[in-house]
Order: structure tokens, then sequence, then C-alpha cells
């Protein structure tokens, strides 16, 4: 199996990564930068859990060959606070109670990061639709929903 | 001081505050380490396992040799390199099977290698040949003598005192209740119902698998990072089976991404270090796939459920006879003390003053099943609050009149004889009832829609050996800060963020100068029997509040000698030590570690506080076998109330929840938010189960092994209105008064669905889950719609 | 047990520089190589074993496969490689073909959407298709790029059984097109899974309404069905009882029973064969319902 090397970009910085025709955009990630915030549930493109953002839309990673991703940019979970200030979603998740276990909530910020790139006012069934795709089995969703919700409401997207 | 001592010690800040949750910044931000993200360096090995394809056969030869040939593998182990039996409350499983494969998915062969693919391509290449044996399907069939026997080795496992296997048959434990007089109490009753439900298995589904990673080195010490539940039972258990002193074994469990009990006990932990035993000084990772997850992780037992109960003619319940068949699956290690613990809750949350129950944990060829949020009592509760529906029906009284009539009170005599302490089942029932506007019709959404309300109750006992221990200590920091250690885990519950809490609470520092010492590591953290039971609160908050106490007796005592004082009329509050007396004041900082001087520059006394704490239960009793009667066959029980109201599609059968309401009764809010996250969350995991949850078996082989079949809960299914209520009648031994509710919001739900269903559409569907094939063809069945 | 890799096994990523380039590799790696666009198929049966190609062939990047065109007197063109969130998006989809961007919004979640396709949903061929439906009603043709030149292929003949085909070697599906639809049409997708979105279609049923002069009730039906048959089915009997008889409760539930009648579903773990019947009837009466009421508010409108 060949390996081939590609330029990416990820969370703002150009990575040069020599990978394996068979290793997923997650593998990647995960293996070769060591950001491991990105989680593996279900390699199958179900859970939601390795959901990251590629050239500006939100992907199940370990539904993309890493070899598709030469010239890409990617966000991770790691890129969405900046100089450690969290993202107005990551502190609404805190405010709202919406993290328990946590192994979802990468992939749910993700998702919800995306949705308000493209609706800056969602509605409750947009965001459910949105994050249909990230399972969580702690928190029965509705705390996630309102995360969103309150996210959504604040003008700046850093809170402060 | 007394009284001030007192009044502290009722209710201390920030105890009942709803402060953020310890854990929840690297949640957020990724930076939380569950044990996949841990780098185990370039020595790190892959392990694969070669898995029985046939629910039951006889092992007849392995041949590994062209495995072991490939270049690139490190290791290839079988069950005669691991001859030990392995199982927490009834021994009866190798590590890797020996003579016999029991079901799909039965590990029959390890193999470590530099990579996950060679190590994969290794497995195909083992050979085992079978002789396949007839499997057992159905636990009540099972469980008579026509089965094939499953375990004949079952008079010599080793099994814990309370359990009670009847070698010979596949019964490996049978709890009976006998209470009063059942037979002679129909003849009084003015109405009886007699009823058979099943359940099927189903999957805890964390949203992490299941990873161990082992590493056995020189000395023979063995270390295993895993997503545990159960860090020292793992130690212990795993040490046993190995021959090791549990000293030489130190399990490190970083956060755990979700585990609903599938993490509890021993399961694949025990492959990865009986592989790592042959590869010295290397890690091995085992880490299951999704699909192996849903194939041999533990799954929930399914349950044969036979109730027959009957009431007077004012309602109120004379007597229940109830058998319980559990499809146990192919090891019951831990399954049999679910089966024993719904025999000791067999009545259901209700005062009954005859019971005869029997409760059978049958061996078949399912998968393993194992612990799941609810231990039994979802399973249980699902027909019970069914039938206790019927027989309201059936006597003309309304259904939550009847449980209000019914339920359980402080000071009853329970199923086993035991007193009830004080419980706040009642207002948990009246509160559901208000707020779900029960006896309020409203009409359906749409003409092709019926509309229905539910009820059901429950009560549930943490099920433990009736000494399961907890321990923990707080160490004081050079800033006036502490670090509680602790050996319990954080599965997302909370309870970090609750330990926090309460040695703030009891030590008198702001929660925000509290930190929890992690990952829990055997070899450095204090014992913690499991994470289980809903017991952490409870046991573990005991031990914290003890350990913070003993911290705060230690500087207090040195402060008192310090300042030449009594220590009973120092205090600390917000991290400063004040005198009521002198009004002397001094901060934590710095003499939590060097001491104090002495007057006069005559030396120091003091220096580096450590409290320690523990907290053991030291009063239930055994059980007579042959009746289940004893004085106090639980610590306690944490009751509590679900209804809902939801609107049945009867073009369809889609069910829709419109809304979800819970109360139960925790004691004591330790920190109310979190406790309304559990019941949210309980609440919707239940209504997945009730919905859409089933391990499709056909002939021993699962059908579904992936989200695309096994479906679960997403947000979309979510109902968006769920309250959770808050009841608080305070545990006579919790700390603050807390008793647990982790596990509590799960167990009533399917049976308020299947009661609003009824009370919609008149029809009783059958077994959960009520998937709209199901709803719709009951109707059909029933005549109500073509 | 089925025996699934961890990881995907291993095979070459193939990124040719034409089409051309692509079809010859394809005919020259026969049982080896194997095309992808989105993957979302592809890498989970290859994970599951059951897919054992050699060679990966990714086309998405030639030219031609991420275009979306409309063109008033011929109609739509959807590269193969636009996604599906690209085609719910497309504002020449919503206005014209509505019922594509419908049936697509149905398809498991959005993360998977920006990388399934329907031609890829096509090509692969399962009869639990959520957009092949409207691709059926909508007339739709696929341009198919083979070693011996180019052609069309009407989608109506396409499907030959689940996973199966008319594609030979070397054949690329480029582009999806479609006639400009009926005027004044209107259209339903219906899907009923378990869950209340997201999940595989235990029945899917597509309905385009349109008037048309020249039948006696003045309007025309197609009706497709996902799920209940080897292949994508259409059911023209359906459409005929409606365009004899205005559509009314009875003239509905008449062609809602020939629709029942006309499809063969199966048992398996989604839903049985019996359920499946009585979903397409009573959903079939669900979406004329709603799409004969659509087309008389129409008309009352003109």
């Amino acid at each position: 199996m060949s390996n081939h090397k590609i330029n990416v970009t990820v969370n703002g910085e150009v990575e040069v990564v020599e990978v394996p025709a068979n290793m997923t955009l997650l593998r990647m990630l995960r293996e070769k930068l060591a950001l491991t915030g990105t989680k593996n549930g279900c390699s199958a493109g179900e859970c939601g859990a390795c959901t990251v953002i590629l050239n500006g839309e939100p992907v199940n990673s370990c539904m993309v060959l890493a070899v598709e991703c030469d010239g890409a940019s990617v966000m991770t979970i790691e890129g969405l606070s900046k100089d450690g200030q969290l993202h107005a979603l990551q502190q609404a998740v805190i405010d709202q109670g919406a993290v328990q276990c946590g192994f979802c909530t990468p992939g749910v910020l993700m998702s919800a990061y995306a949705l308000l790139q493209r609706n800056a006012k969602p509605t409750d069934e947009e965001i459910r639709e949105a994050l249909v795709g990230n399972l969580c089995r702690c928190t029965g969703y509705n705390r996630i929903v309102e995360a969103v919700k309150q996210a959504a409401d604040q003008p700046e997207t850093v809170a402060a | 001081m007394a009284n001030k001592e007192a009044q502290r010690e009722k209710i201390p800040n920030p105890i009942g505050v709803s402060v953020p949750r310890i854990d929840a910044r690297e949640k957020v931000t990724g930076a939380a380490i569950y044990a996949d993200d841990i780098q185990y360096g370039p020595g790190l090995l892959y392990a694969r396992i070669k898995r029985s394809p046939h629910p039951h056969a006889l092992i007849k030869s392995i041949d590994c040799s062209k495995a072991k040939a490939l270049p690139g593998v490190k290791a290839v182990v079988t069950g005669d390199d691991f001859p030990g039996y392995i199982g927490l409350y009834l021994q009866d499983r190798y590590i890797f099977c020996r003579d016999r494969v029991r079901y799909v998915g039965d590990p029959v062969a390890g193999v470590a290698a530099i990579s996950e693919e060679i190590a994969e391509q290794a497995v195909e290449l083992i050979n085992v040949e079978y002789e396949v044996l007839e499997p057992v399907l159905n636990p009540e069939f099972g469980a008579g003598p026509d089965a094939a026997i499953i375990h004949p080795k079952l008079g010599e496992y080793v099994v814990a005192n309370f359990i009670f296997p009847e070698p010979g048959s596949n019964i490996s434990n049978h709890f009976r209740i006998r209470k009063g007089d059942v037979e002679g109490a129909w003849k009084d009753c003015a109405a009886i119902v007699e009823k058979r439900y099943q359940i099927p298995h189903v999957q805890h589904v964390p949203i992490e698998p299941h990873i161990a990673v082992a590493k056995v080195d020189e000395n023979g010490k063995v270390t295993l990072w895993g997503s545990s539940q159960s860090p020292f039972a793992q130690r212990n258990l795993i040490a046993s089976a190995l021959g090791k002193s549990q000293s030489d074994v130190e399990v490190i469990a970083p956060f755990v991404g979700g585990g609903f009990g599938s993490k509890a006990g021993v399961s694949m932990e025990s492959l990865a270090v009986a592989i790592a035993t042959r590869v010295k000084g290397r890690p091995v990772k085992l880490r299951l796939t999704r699909e192996e997850e849903f194939y041999t992780a533990f799954v929930r037992q399914g349950l044969i459920a036979y109730f027959k109960m009957g009431c007077d003619k004012d309602g109120r319940l004379l007597a229940m006879e109830n058998r319980f068949y559990w499809d146990g699956g192919a090891y019951t290690e831990y399954s049999v003390n679910i089966t024993r613990a719904a025999g000791y809750s067999s009545s259901g949350p209700y005062d009954v003053p005859n019971v005869k129950a029997d409760s059978y944990c049958v061996y078949t060829n399912h998968p393993v099943t194992g612990p799941m949020r609810g231990f039994g009592m979802p399973e249980m509760h699902s027909g019970l609050e069914q039938c206790i529906d019927d027989l309201a029906h059936e006597i003309g009284i309304d259904p939550v009149q009847f449980r209000l009539l019914n339920c359980v009170r402080t000071g009853d005599t329970i199923v086993t004889g035991m007193k009830m302490h004080p419980t706040g089942l009642s207002e948990c029932i009246e509160k559901v009832a208000k707020a779900i506007q029960w006896g309020e019709k409203a009409p359906p959404s749409a003409p092709n829609k019926r509309r229905g309300k539910g009820i059901a109750i429950m009560w549930k006992a943490p099920a433990m050996p009736p000494n399961a221990g907890s321990s923990a200590w707080v160490e004081m920091n050079e800033d006036g800060t502490a670090t509680v250690g602790v050996g319990g885990q954080e599965l997302g519950q909370g309870t970090f963020t609750v330990m926090a809490q309460m040695a703030a609470g009891a030590l008198g520092i702001p929660y925000e100068d509290v930190r929890v010492a992690r990952p829990v590591d055997t070899d450095y953290s204090p014992y913690e029997w499991q994470t289980v039971a809903s017991r952490l609160t409870w046991s573990m908050g005991n031990a914290v509040v003890n350990a913070a106490k003993d911290a705060r007796r230690q500087i207090l005592e040195m402060v008192a000698q310090s300042w030449d004082e009594n220590p009973d009329d120092l205090d600390i509050v917000n991290g400063v030590v004040i005198s009521y007396k002198s009004e002397e004041a001094v901060p934590l900082k710095n003499l939590v570690i060097y001491g104090l001087p002495k007057p006069n520059d005559q030396g120091w006394i003091g220096g580096p506080v450590v409290g320690r704490g523990k907290f053991m239960p030291t009063y239930v009793t055994g059980l007579d076998p042959q009746t289940g009667q004893g004085p106090r066959a639980v610590v306690h029980y944490t009751t509590g109330a679900e209804a809902v109201e939801l609107e049945v599609d009867i073009e369809t059968g889609k069910v829709e929840v419109i809304r979800g309401v819970a109360a139960f009764d925790v004691g004591k809010a330790i920190n109310p938010d979190m406790v309304k996250a559990q019941v949210e969350g309980g609440f919707v995991q239940g209504l997945s189960t009730a919905f859409f949850e089933s391990l499709i078996l056909k002939d021993g082989v699962l059908q579904n092994p992936s989200f695309v079949d096994y479906r679960i809960a997403t947000s979309a299914d979510a109902p968006k209105d769920i309250q959770a209520i808050i009841v608080e009648v305070a545990q006579d031994d919790g700390p603050y008064g807390a008793r647990g509710v982790g596990e509590h919001p799960l167990v009533p739900t399917i049976p308020a669905i299947g009661n609003a269903i009824y009370d919609a559409i008149g029809v009783r569907v059958g077994a959960p889950p009520f998937s709209a094939e199901k709803v719709y063809l009951a109707m059909v069945d029933a005549g109500i719609i073509a | 047990m089925i025996n699934v890799h961890a990881g995907l096994p291993e095979f070459e990523y193939v990124k040719p520089g034409t089409m051309a380039e692509a079809s010859r590799f394809l005919v020259d790696h026969v049982g080896e190589a194997r095309l992808f666009t989105g993957g979302t198929d592809t890498f989970v049966r290859m994970r599951d074993g059951f897919w054992k190609e050699k060679y990966l062939v990714d086309v998405k990047h030639l030219q031609g496969m991420r275009t979306i065109r409309f063109d008033p007197e011929k109609g739509l063109t959807l590269g193969a490689a636009v996604n599906m969130n690209e085609v719910i998006a497309s504002a020449e989809v919503n206005a014209h073909y509505p019922l594509l961007a419908e049936a697509a919004q149905t398809v498991a979640s959005y993360q998977l959407r920006n990388r399934a396709t329907i031609a890829g949903n096509i090509c692969n061929a399962s009869p639990a298709g959520d957009t092949l439906g409207a691709c059926l009603v909508y007339n739709a043709s696929l341009y198919v790029h083979g070693v011996d030149g180019l052609r069309d292929e009407l989608l109506r003949t396409f499907f030959c059984g689940p996973g199966k085909t008319v594609l030979h070697v070397g054949d690329i599906v480029t582009e999806l097109n479609f006639p400009i639809p009926p005027q004044g049409a209107r259209g339903k997708y219906i899907k009923l899974g378990r869950n209340v979105i997201s999940d595989l279609a235990i029945v899917g049923i597509t309905v385009l309404g349109f008037p048309d002069a020249d039948v006696p009730s003045g309007f025309r039906y197609r009706i497709a069905l996902a799920s209940v048959a080897p292949t994508p089915l259409v059911v023209e009997a359906a459409g005929g009882l409606l365009e004899e008889k205005a559509a009314s409760a009875e003239t509905i539930e008449a062609a809602a029973q020939l629709v029942m009648e006309a499809c063969s579903p199966i048992d398996d773990v989604r839903g049985s064969a019996r359920y499946r019947k009585l979903m397409v009837r009573n959903l079939t009466r669900r979406a004329l319902t709603q799409v004969a009421s659509d087309l008389a508010a129409s008309g009352e409108a003109h």
C-alpha cells in the first residue's frame, strides 16, 4: 500500500503528513497529529463523535480518507477556543449542563458550530435536525439544544 | 458552639448549589483524556480476538501455527494459557474459552501484533474446529429439564454466599420470597390479574467503545489502562485470575465515555491483560469495534416475567405471585446478583402483605449479560407497572389513586421483612400527577391521532455486597486549596463535581478551591468497590465528608493549639480559620503544609494536612434462602414516579411523547441541576429502550450489530418537554441526607409509556420496543383499525 | 458473526486526471477497482469485508462532477459528485424540483449528506434509497462515460436488482439529467423510519402530480416506492386510475390499494412484509391526498 504526502491546514496550521491510502481523516488527526479531541465511536459514519469541519462543512472524519484532504482545511474541537477563550458554544454547553461523559461533546460542538455558521438563528427543529447525526447517550439532548440556542442568542462569537 | 456546629452540619455551602461541573471545561475543549487518547509510545502492540461463530459448541482443536508465523505477530494465546476462572459473584468464565464456546463472539484466541491490520490477518489464520451443540435460546425452556446444559461444572464454581446456583441445570441463581400466605389470600381478592411480559436484551451503547491497554513488566507487575467503572474490582479479579497479588496489579482509569454498567466488573480487560503477559514490557491495546461492542460487551438481561396480583374491593393489594426467568446469556458471573435484586424488590414499591416470588437466573447461548443502569429494575418494573394498571382498571380505581393507596410508605414492612425507611414516594406520585394534569384529557392534535397519559412508579436499592466500602482522602495544598482522592469514577454522572462540593462544604473552603485527583489509579487512589448501583453520592460521599472533616479537625486542633483556644470555638469559613471567641482569623494558605510557629519562636506545630475517611455499611443482614426474609435486605431504596403524555398515529402506529415528568426522592440534592440532568438523560434512555432498542437474535446470532439497525434515540426523538422534580426526604446515613439517583430515572419509563399507549388506544402492545409496527399491528389485531 | 475490520482494509488510492483515464483504469482492473465519490457506502462495505477492492478510484475532482446547472429549455444537470446538502441548498432544485430536495433532506444526518451523493445512491441501487423515487418521478436519466464512448441511460430501466444496475465495467456516471418537470407539478415524499428522522426507510412513498388536460381527471400522477421491492418501484396502474377518475377519498383509497397490491416487500430487521404493505397503502393515501389538495389549491390560485 502506498503512502501519500499531503498538505493540510488543521486549525490554521499547515501540516505536511505522510498517510497510507486507507487512513481515514479521523485516524490521521488522532494518530499523526495527536489531536485526540476528535473521538472514534463507530468508524461507520453513524455516531458523529468524529465530526470535524472540512472546508467549512461538517463531516464524519471516519468517512473521509486523509489522502482526500490534500490541500484542504480542517477544523477540530481543538480549534474552537481561541487563546484560552472559550467559544460561545462551549460556554453555553457548560452553562446549560449539556455535557456529561463528554465523549460525544467534541462532535456535537463541531456540528453546532457549523449550524450557526450557516444559520445564525436556528429554530428548535433546525437544531435537532442538525444534531441528529451526533448520538449522545447521557444528556437526553434537550440541554444541548438549549446550549445551541443560548450561543445563537449571543452577538459575539467568542464568549467574554 | 455546638449549636453552630449543628447548623453548619445541616447545609454548608455549596451543598444544594448547582455549581458548574468540575470537568466541563476540559470536556468542551477536547482536552479531556479518555483511555484511547493516551499516547502509549512506539512499543504499543495491537490485539485482536478470534471469536466463536457458534452460539454453543465444543472446541475440538485450535491451530495457531500460521498466525504465529505471520511477520509482525508478537504473541498468540488461547484458553489453555490461562486456566483460571474469573467472575464477580460467580466465577463461571475462563479468560479465553477452553473446552466450550457459549455465545457468538466468545473469545477463543488472542493475537498481539505491531498493527491492528496484522493482528486481524493473524486472527483469520487461526483455525478452530468445533463440534456444534444444540443452543439454548429461551430462559424459560432453559430453566427446565429438557434443555442442554451450558455449564456442566456449575457445581464447582466459586460463588458468593448469597447466590444459589442449581448444579445440573442452567439455573445459576434462584432467589425466593415467601412472605405471608399467598394461597390463602387469593380468595379474599375482589380482582385478580395474571399477565406474562417479555423484554428483550438491550445494550448500554456508551458512545466510547470498550478499550483496555495492558502492560506486564519484568517483575510481573500488571498495568492496565482502561475505560472502567471498576478499577479496584478489576484489580482484584484480574489478580485472582492470574494468581497475582493485588498490589502487583495497577489499574489506571481516565475519563469514561459512558458506562451505564457495561464497564463495571471485568469483561474484555482480562483479554488484554492475558495477551500482555506474553509480550513483557510492551503495552497491548485492545479496542472493541462498534460491532464487537454489540456482539460481545455486556448486554442487559432479557426477561420473561409472570405476574399474578390481587386486591380487595377497596383496591388494597393483598397478594402477589411473581416468577421471573432471566435470560442471563452465556455467563452470569455478574447477573446472578441482578436476579437477586429483582427478587428482593419483586413486589415493586408496594405494601403487599402476601408475596411469593421466584427469580431464576438462567444460562442461555445468548450474549453475556451484565449490569445495566437500573440493575434488573427497568425489566421487572416494565411488566409489574403495566400489571398494576390493569388491576386498577379491573377494580375500577384510577391508576394514580391505586398507587397512592398501595405504595410503600415510611415504616411499612416491605417484601423482605425490612422496615421501610423514610421515603417520599407518595409525594413523587402526587407531584407527577399534578404536573401531567392527570385526569384531564386534551384533544388529539389531528384526526389520525389518539392521545393518552400514563404513570409508573419505581423503587431501587443499591445492589451490591452487604459490605461494599468506600474510602477517600483530602489533601491540603500550600495555597489553601484541597485535592480530593477517590477511587470512584467519573462516568459523566458528575460524581467528581459532587465530591468536590461535599469536600468544600465539610472543610469550609470555596468549591473553586477543590480539585479531584485523577485519573483514578489503584496505586495512588483510595479504595472504592465499584462505580455502580447509584452508590457513590451516598457511600463515597460519606467517605469524602469524613475525610474532609478529618482534615478540618487536624487544622482546627493545630490552630487551637497555636492560639491557645478550644477547637470547638473555631470554624473554617471560606478558606479562613476563624475564632468565634477571640475573633482571630487566619487563612488556610501555608499553615496546612508548613504548620504554625509556636509562640515566641519555640518551634512549630502541625504539618502537611491529609484527611482520611471511609464508609462501609455495617447493618445489612443475610436473608433466609428459603423465604428471602431478614431484618435488613438493603441499605435503602430510592423511589420515584414518572408520567407521560403521548399521541399515537393510528395510520402508522408511530408514537410521539409530548411530555414527560419525573419525580425522585433523592434525600438531598447536592447539585440540583445535575440531578435534573440525570433525570432527563435517564428518561430519554428509557424512552429509547421503550421505542427503539432490542438485540435481534436469530438462533443466537445477532442480526443488528451496528447503529444502522440498532437504533437509539436521537436529538429529534427526545421529547422537548421533560420536567424533573426533586423530592427530598433525607436519608439517615446519607451525606447531608443524600441518596443516589443515577439509575432510577430509566426504571419507570417503559411502563409509563406502555400505560399511556393503553390509555390512548385501549390495547396492550406486548413486549418492548413499542415500535410503530408493533403498535399498528396490535391495533389491527384488536380490530381497532383495518 | 460478521468480523468487521477495525479500520479500512488496505487498498491503493487512485486519482485519475481524466474521465477516460479513470474508465480505462477500471477496465484494466476488473474486479479489483471501484469508483467512489462520497464513500459513505464504500467505506462501510469495505470495513464489513463485503467489498475487497484493491483500488479505490476517486473521480469527484474531474470536470463537471460538482456542477449544478439549470437550463430553462433542457432542465437540470447534477454532477455525479454533487452532495446531498448541495442539492438541498440549490435554488434551482428548490424552484423546479423540490421533491429532490425534500427526499435528500431525509437521508441520514447533515454530516453524512456532505459526503453522500444522489448518483452514489443510484449506482448502489439500494431499494431503500430515499432520493431514487424523486429521480424516477422526474424522469431522470444518467449520463454515462463508458470505455466505448458516452451514452444516456434512462433511470426507469437502470435497476436490475438490489445492488445491480445496467452499468458495465468501465462505466462512470458523470451526470444526472432531469427534464423540465410538468407545469404545475406538486410532489410529496413520505418516509417512514424507526426514528423520527435519520433512519433508513421502512417504506418511502414518492408522489408527483400535475395537471394534464388530455386525461379525463385533468391530472396525472407518478408514484414510486422505496424499500418494498428488490428495486425502486414505479406503480403505473395507480396513476392510471387517477387519470381516469378525479381524486376523491374513494379514488385515492382505490389507488392506494392498487399501490399496496403492486409491491412485494420482504421481512427484515426494519419491518415485516405485512406492516410494509399496510404502510404503503396508508402513506400512499396520505401522500396522494396531500398532492391532490396542493394541486387543487394551486388550480384555484391561478
